[in-house]
C-alpha cells in the first residue's frame, strides 16, 4: 500500500518538476506593473508574462505586429490613430479577483489615462511616476484618447511623432483591467493594483516572496493559447556564481546573465545563447555635484578610461566599444563620431586646465547586478579605479546596496559617478536619447547624470517632429556630437545579452527588445 | 527526594537570575547601539526612515524622547515586550515579522547541526581517549585540528563545488525547491511539510532533507571536532578517577568499565560545555547561511549590514543572543538533570 | 662522584625557557613552529620578495592557471585572476594583511585585556561581579556577530574590522588574566612578598606576571587563529579589506565568482588561510602540551 502510494507520489512530483520551469533571475522586481518602472529586471519579470500591449514586436525582426489591437489605422497627417481591439481576450482569474467580462475599450482607456491624466484616481498610486511615458513625453504628444465603441479606440496626437507606434508597443504600454481597478477602489486597496497584478498575459500571478521568488501559473484562458507549463518560478539569485551553481546543480532550468566564458559554453549539459540587444553600458557623472559640474573634468576622465581593456576583461570580448550612445545596428548611428582616444597625457592636461592638477577623490557606484550592458560592474569599477589612479584621481567603489535601493539612491543623486546602462524598450533611437539625457528624465530620475542641456533637448524635439528619416538622422548626429563634447556620460560598450539553459528546455526565450518571454517554452 | 526538589528550585532560581541579568545587559547594549549607529537615534530605533515630521513627533512622544535616558530605555523595553522592534529600513516590514519568518530556518539548521556534531563528535572523542596515545588517537587529533582550522566559508564553497556541481548529488541553495508550495505554519520546514496537505508531501520532505544535508555538515564540522577534543579529555579524566581504578581492581573488563561507568560520566562532562560551543556554532551558521542562501536570520543580518539597516541589526542581535542564551540554559538544565552534583555546587553565578 | 657545584639547580631556568624545552619536543610542533616563522618572514618581507605588484593588471594574461597546468606560464607561478593579477604576489602580500595583522590585533587586545583583567582581579564585590556577568554576556554573543555590529557602527573597511576584532578578543584575555591572577594571589609566595610589604602593583609586576605569561601566550595563539579566521571571514563577506587589497578572505570572495572557470582562485587563498591557522594552532597546541608536561613534572 505504502509502496503504491509513494510510487504514485513520485510520478506526480515528476510531472510537477517536468512541467515547471525555474528561471534564476538576477534581481527582484520593483513592482508588478511595468508602467511604473524602467528597470530591466522588472520588465523581464512582468511585461511579457502578465500583460499584453495594443501592438507588440515580432521577436525575430522587431517588426510591429498586432496584439490586443487586431488592426489599426493612421491618418495621413499622422495625428490620428484608430485601434480595433480583438474580441474575447480574457483577464486572469486568481484567488484575489474573478473577472466578469472580457477586455474592452474601457480597459485600454483606463491603462493609458492612469499614466497620462494627473487627476486620474490611480495616477498617484505607487508614486505617480511613469518613467517611460514621461521620458518619451507622451503626455504632451497625446491630446486625447477616446472610446469609439466597445472595441475601437482613437488616439489624437498634438503633432505627428515618428516614434509613437514604437512607444505604444514598448514594454510599459501594458493594458490593465478596469474592472479590477474599480473593485480595488471599492475595497479601498488601490495600491494593490501594482502588487497583486491582473493582466491578460500568458501567466498569472500566484505568489511573491519579497526578494526571494515569484510564482506564476499559466493563464487558462490566454487568447494565444494556454502554456503547457504547470508553474513558472523566478528564483531571485543576485550573485552570478549562485545562478551558475544552481544551473549546474539542476536547481534552475534557465539563468539570466551567465558568465559568458568558453568553459561554460563547452559544458555538455548547457546551452549558452545570446541576442544582440539594443543597449549601452556607460560611466555616468552626476553633473549636479562638483567636480563633475565642470565639463572639462568629465572630458579629462573620458580620455583616461581604457575601454579596450574593459571590453576584454568585463565583456570577455562579447561586445563592441561604444562610440556614441546608440549601437551601430540603429539607423541613427553615425560612423563619423568616434570614441574618445585613450590618452593619459591629454587627460592630465585637461585636469590641470580644470584646476584639478593634484587630482581628487570621488566615489563610483557600481551596479550590484549583472545586466547585458554591464555583466560585471564591480570588475569594471576596479579597472576604472586603476585607470583613474594613473591621473591622480582616487576612486572609492560603492556596490553593496541591493539593486532597488541602489537605483533609488542614485535617482536621488547620492552618487558622484555611476556605472549603469540602458536596454532599449523599442528600436527607436529616441528611446536612448530622451530616456538617458533629456531634462524631463532628469526629473523622473532615469537621467542619472542630472545633465539638462536646452540645446540638446531642442535637437531631440526637432527629431521627433519629422517623419523624414534623413533629417531625423541629422538631428541625432548633432546630439551625439554634443554628448561627446559635454560628456555627461562616457558610453563604454554595446553588448550582447546572454542566457544559459539546461539542454532539455526548448523554445526561444530571449528577445532583443523587451527582455525575456517564456510563452511557448517547453521542457522535456 | 525533598532535598532534591529544593536543589532544583534553587538551581532554577539561579538560572532565572542569570537570564534576567543577561537580558538586562543585552537590552542596554542594543539600546545604546541606536545612539552609536550613524544617523538619528530615533530613526535607528524605529526604522521609520520615510516618516513625516508629524509621525516623528508622535514617535518621539511614544519613545519618551523628551524624558531622561532611563525612561527612554524603559519605553524601549516596554516596546520590546510588546514585540515591537520597529520597522526594517529596507523592506519596511516590522522587524518582528522579518525575524519570525527567518528564525525558524536558523533554529532548524543550528539544532540539527548541533545534534549531528554531538552524535559524531562525542563517540569519536571517546574512541580517541580509549586508544590514548595510539594511532587512532593521533589520527583523530590530526583530523580534529584540520577540522577546526578550516575556514567555514571555504569549506562551504568546496562542498558545493564537489557535491552540487561536480557530482550533482545535492542542491546548493535554499531550504526546499521553489516548486513545492508549503504554507508557513511553524516555520520549521520539515514540520511544515508534514503538516501541509500538499499532494507532493513526501517528495517535498525528501527534497527538504536533501537541501539540509550540505549546510548541516558544513556547520557541524568544526563543533564536532571540538566535541571530539572535549569528549576525549573528559574520558581521559574519568578514566583517571578513583572509582574507575576501583572498578578495574574489581576485575571488570575494560569494555565493561567503559560502557557501564565511564561513558555516562564523561558524557555528562561534555554536555556541560555544549552550551558554550553554541555561540561558536551560530557564528559558523551565519556564514554558512550566506553561502547556501539559507533563508535564516544570519544571512538576513549580514544583508542588513550591507543595506545599513540599523534597526534590523539591533533586533537581530537581541533575538540571536537570546536564542543562544536560551539554548545555553536548556543545556544547563539537561546537565543538571543528568548530574545531581551540579545542582548543589555554586556553579555559574 | 664529586660535583663542581653543590647547588645543582642554582641556575633554575625561567618559566619561558622551561617552556621552550618542553615545547620543542614533539616534531609536529616544531614543523608548525617553522611554518609560523616562515609566515612571519613572508609577512615582513612581502613587499620585497613578490615578483609583481599585487594590484598590477596583466591584461594579456587573464585567468592564467598555475604553472603546473598545461596552459600555465612559469612567470606566473600560481596563475592569475580575472584582472590578470599575479596570484603568488597577491597571496604573499596577503600574508602581511591577514596573518600579519592578526598578530598585531592579538598583541593589542592582549595588552588591553591584561590591564583590565589585572585591575579587575584586584577589585572584588559588586563591581567585580558586574564585570564578570558583563564578560559572560559578551562572550555568549557570537564573535563574528559582535565584530559585524562593531563594523556597522564604525563603517566597513580594513582598519575598522581590526578594531572590531581587537574589541571582540579583549574579553577572553580579561577573563583569563583575571582568573590566573586570582589563582596566583592565593599562593603562598605572594603572601610572602605581601608580608615583605610589597604593593599589589609590585606583586603583579614582579611575582605574578612571570608566572602567568605562558598561560597568556597560549591563549594568544588561540586568539590568533580566531583572529585570522575573523579577518578572513569579514573580508569574505565584503565588510573588511576594500576591493583591491589582497586580503585572503577578500581574494576568496573574488574567486567565488570565478570558481567554475578558475578554481585555483578559490583553492589557493583558502589553502593559505588553512595553512596559517593550522600553523598557529600547532604552536598553540605545543604550548599547551608543554605547560601540561611541566605541571606534571
Amino acid at each position: 500500500m505504502l509502496l503504491v502510494l509513494s510510487g504514485c507520489d513520485s510520478n506526480e512530483a515528476l510531472s510537477l518538476s517536468k512541467k515547471s520551469i525555474v528561471y534564476c533571475s538576477e534581481g527582484a522586481p520593483d513592482s508588478f506593473n511595468p508602467q511604473t518602472v524602467s528597470s530591466g529586471t522588472t520588465i523581464d519579470a512582468t511585461a511579457n508574462h502578465l500583460y499584453n500591449r495594443l501592438i507588440e514586436f515580432n521577436p525575430t525582426d522587431n517588426a510591429i505586429i498586432p496584439a490586443i489591437a487586431k488592426s489599426w489605422h493612421v491618418t495621413r497627417d499622422g495625428k490620428m490613430l484608430t485601434f480595433y481591439l480583438r474580441k474575447g481576450i480574457k483577464f486572469h482569474q486568481t484567488a484575489y479577483f474573478t473577472p466578469t467580462r472580457n477586455l474592452n475599450a474601457d480597459d485600454v482607456l483606463f491603462s493609458f489615462n492612469r499614466m497620462l491624466d494627473v487627476t486620474h484616481e490611480y495616477h498617484a498610486i505607487s508614486g505617480g511616476k511613469y518613467p517611460f511615458f514621461q521620458n518619451a513625453q507622451l503626455v504632451d504628444l497625446i491630446d486625447s484618447i477616446e472610446k469609439i465603441n466597445d472595441h475601437t479606440i482613437r488616439f489624437q496626437l498634438s503633432h505627428s511623432d515618428s516614434s509613437f507606434l514604437a512607444n505604444i508597443g514598448g514594454n510599459s504600454a501594458v493594458i490593465l483591467s478596469k474592472e479590477y481597478a474599480n473593485k480595488l477602489v471599492e475595497l479601498n486597496a488601490m495600491q494593490e493594483i501594482d502588487i497583486l497584478p491582473i493582466g491578460t498575459g500568458p501567466f498569472k500571478f500566484k505568489q511573491y516572496s519579497s526578494g526571494a521568488f515569484i510564482r506564476y501559473e499559466p493563464h487558462a484562458g490566454y487568447w494565444r493559447g494556454k502554456s503547457g507549463l504547470k508553474q513558472l518560478v523566478f528564483d531571485i539569485t543576485p550573485r552570478d556564481t549562485g545562478r551558475l551553481t544552481k544551473l549546474l546543480a539542476g536547481e534552475c532550468d534557465v539563468i539570466a546573465y551567465p558568465i559568458a566564458h568558453e568553459k561554460i559554453k563547452q559544458h555538455p549539459n548547457l546551452t549558452v545563447e545570446s541576442v544582440t540587444s539594443f543597449n549601452v553600458g556607460y560611466f555616468g557623472f552626476n553633473t549636479s555635484k562638483p567636480p563633475f559640474n565642470d565639463p572639462l573634468v568629465r572630458k579629462a576622465l573620458s580620455y583616461a578610461i581604457n575601454k579596450q581593456a574593459i571590453l576584454e576583461t568585463v565583456y570577455t570580448g562579447q561586445a563592441e566599444i561604444a562610440n556614441g550612445l546608440i549601437p551601430n545596428s540603429s539607423w541613427a548611428y553615425d560612423e563619423s563620431i568616434t570614441s574618445q582616444e585613450y590618452s593619459i597625457a591629454k587627460a592630465k592636461k585637461l585636469l590641470i586646465e580644470a584646476g584639478y592638477g593634484a587630482g581628487f577623490a570621488m566615489d563610483l557606484w557600481a551596479m550590484p547586478v549583472q545586466r547585458a550592458y554591464n555583466p560585471d560592474a564591480v570588475t569594471m569599477a576596479k579597472l576604472i579605479q586603476a585607470d583613474l589612479h594613473k591621473i591622480g584621481v582616487e576612486v572609492e567603489i560603492v556596490s553593496d546596496y541591493e539593486w532597488s535601493t541602489f537605483l533609488r539612491k542614485i535617482s536621488e543623486g547620492e552618487h558622484q559617478s555611476v556605472l549603469l546602462g540602458w536596454s532599449g524598450d523599442h528600436p527607436d533611437p529616441d528611446n536612448f536619447f530622451s530616456t538617458l539625457l533629456s531634462c524631463a528624465s532628469a526629473i523622473t530620475g532615469s537621467n542619472r547624470t542630472f545633465w539638462c542641456n536646452k540645446e540638446f533637448d531642442k535637437l531631440l524635439q526637432s527629431a521627433l517632429q519629422t517623419n523624414n528619416i534623413n533629417s531625423r538622422k541629422l538631428y541625432y548626429s548633432k546630439a551625439l556630437k554634443l554628448i561627446n563634447e559635454e560628456v555627461p556620460l562616457i558610453p563604454i560598450a554595446h553588448s550582447k545579452r546572454y542566457q544559459a539553459r539546461a539542454k532539455n528546455i526548448n523554445g526561444t526565450i530571449l528577445r532583443s527588445i523587451g527582455g525575456i518571454d517564456f510563452n511557448g517554452v517547453t521542457k522535456n | 527526594m525533598g532535598l532534591q526538589k529544593t536543589d532544583m528550585l534553587i538551581f532554577t532560581l539561579r538560572r532565572f537570575n542569570l537570564f534576567f541579568f543577561t537580558m538586562l545587559l543585552l537590552t542596554i547594549l542594543s539600546f545604546s547601539l541606536s545612539f552609536l549607529f550613524p544617523g538619528e537615534q530615533l530613526i535607528n530605533l524605529t526604522g521609520q526612515i520615510d516618516a513625516s515630521p508629524e509621525q516623528l513627533a508622535f514617535l518621539a512622544e511614544e519613545y519618551q524622547q523628551q524624558s531622561g535616558l532611563l525612561s527612554q530605555y524603559f519605553s524601549y523595553i516596554s516596546h520590546l515586550f510588546h514585540g515591537e522592534m520597529g520597522y526594517s529600513m529596507t523592506s519596511h516590514l516590522p522587524i518582528m515579522t522579518e525575524i519570525l519568518n527567518r528564525l525558524p530556518a536558523t533554529i532548524e539548521l543550528t539544532c540539527v547541526a548541533l545534534l549531528v556534531a554531538m552524535f559524531f563528535g562525542i563517540p569519536i572523542g571517546f574512541c580517541a581517549a580509549i586508544y590514548h596515545r595510539k594511532v587512532p588517537d593521533n589520527l583523530i587529533l590530526a583530523i580534529a585540528m584540520i577540522g577546526y582550522s578550516i575556514p567555514v566559508f571555504w569549506l562551504g564553497i568546496l562542498a558545493i563545488l564537489v557535491f552540487s556541481i561536480q557530482l550533482g548529488w545535492l542542491p546548493s541553495a535554499g531550504q526546499i525547491s521553489l516548486l513545492f508550495e508549503i504554507p508557513h505554519v511553524t516555520g520549521l520546514q520539515l514540520i511544515d511539510i508534514l503538516l501541509s496537505d500538499s499532494p507532493y508531501k513526501w517528495q517535498a520532505f525528501q527534497d527538504a532533507t536533501r537541501h539540509l544535508i550540505l549546510p548541516v555538515i558544513v556547520v557541524a564540522l568544526a563543533p564536532a571536532t571540538i566535541f571530539m577534543r572535549l569528549a576525549r579529555s573528559a574520558m581521559l579524566e574519568v578514566l583517571d578517577t578513583h572509582y574507575i581504578k576501583a572498578a578495574k581492581t574489581k576485575g571488570l573488563t575494560f569494555s565493561q568499565i567503559i560502557y557501564r561507568h565511564a561513558m555516562r560520566n564523561a558524557f555528562i562532562k561534555v554536555i556541560r560545555d555544549v552550551g558554550l560551543q553554541f555561540a561558536n556554532l551560530i557564528t559558523i551558521a551565519m556564514v554558512t547561511e550566506v553561502i547556501f542562501s539559507w533563508p535564516g536570520i544570519g544571512r538576513w543580518l549580514i544583508e542588513s549590514i550591507y543595506q545599513r539597516d540599523y534597526t534590523a541589526i539591533q533586533g537581530g542581535l537581541i533575538v540571536l543572543s537570546t536564542f543562544i542564551f536560551l539554548v545555553h540554559i536548556i543545556i544547563d538544565f539537561v546537565y543538571a538533570a543528568l548530574n545531581p552534583l551540579a545542582r548543589e555546587r555554586n556553579h555559574g553565578t | 662522584m664529586a660535583r663542581d657545584k653543590i647547588y645543582q639547580e642554582e641556575e633554575f631556568p625561567t618559566p619561558l625557557v622551561q617552556l621552550w624545552h618542553n615545547f620543542k619536543q614533539p616534531p609536529v610542533v616544531m614543523i608548525g613552529f617553522c611554518c609560523f616563522l616562515f609566515l612571519i618572514v613572508l609577512a615582513v618581507l612581502a613587499n620585497i620578495i613578490t615578483p609583481y605588484s599585487s594590484v598590477e593588471n596583466h591584461l594579456d594574461h587573464l585567468l592564467l592557471p598555475p604553472a603546473w597546468s598545461d596552459d600555465g606560464n612559469v612567470s606566473f607561478l600560481l596563475g592569475t585572476d580575472n584582472l590578470g593579477r599575479d596570484m603568488l604576489s597577491r597571496l604573499i602580500q596577503g600574508t602581511s594583511l591577514t596573518f600579519g595583522l592578526s598578530i598585531i590585533v592579538v598583541i593589542a587586545s592582549l595588552a588591553i585585556g591584561v590591564v583590565i583583567g589585572s585591575l579587575s582581579a584586584l577589585t572584588s564585590g559588586i563591581k567585580s561581579s558586574v564585570l564578570n556577568h558583563f564578560l559572560d554576556v559578551i562572550l555568549s554573543i557570537p564573535s563574528l556577530l559582535l565584530a559585524i555590529i562593531i563594523v556597522a557602527i564604525l563603517g566597513p573597511g580594513l582598519e575598522n574590522t581590526l578594531w572590531a576584532i581587537i574589541m571582540v578578543l579583549i574579553p577572553q584575555f580579561v577573563h583569563i588574566t583575571r582568573n590566573a591572577v586570582k589563582e596566583e594571589f592565593a599562593k603562598d609566595y605572594v603572601l610572602a612578598s605581601r608580608l615583605d610589604g610589597a604593593s599589589s602593583i609590585r606583586i603583579l609586576r614582579y611575582s605574578i606576571f612571570p608566572n602567568i605569561i605562558e598561560k597568556l601566550i597560549s591563549q594568544a595563539t588561540l586568539a590568533q587563529s580566531a583572529a585570522i579566521l575573523d579577518i578572513a571571514a569579514l573580508g569574505f563577506l565584503g565588510l573588511g579589506a576594500p576591493i583591491p587589497m589582497p586580503e585572503w578572505g577578500a581574494m576568496l570572495a573574488n574567486g567565488v565568482d570565478l570558481f567554475y572557470i578558475a578554481p585555483w582562485t578559490v583553492y589557493l587563498p583558502g589553502l593559505a588561510i588553512l595553512f596559517s591557522v593550522i600553523a598557529t594552532n600547532l604552536v598553540g597546541e605545543g604550548m599547551r602540551h608543554a605547560l601540561k608536561v611541566r605541571k606534571e613534572n
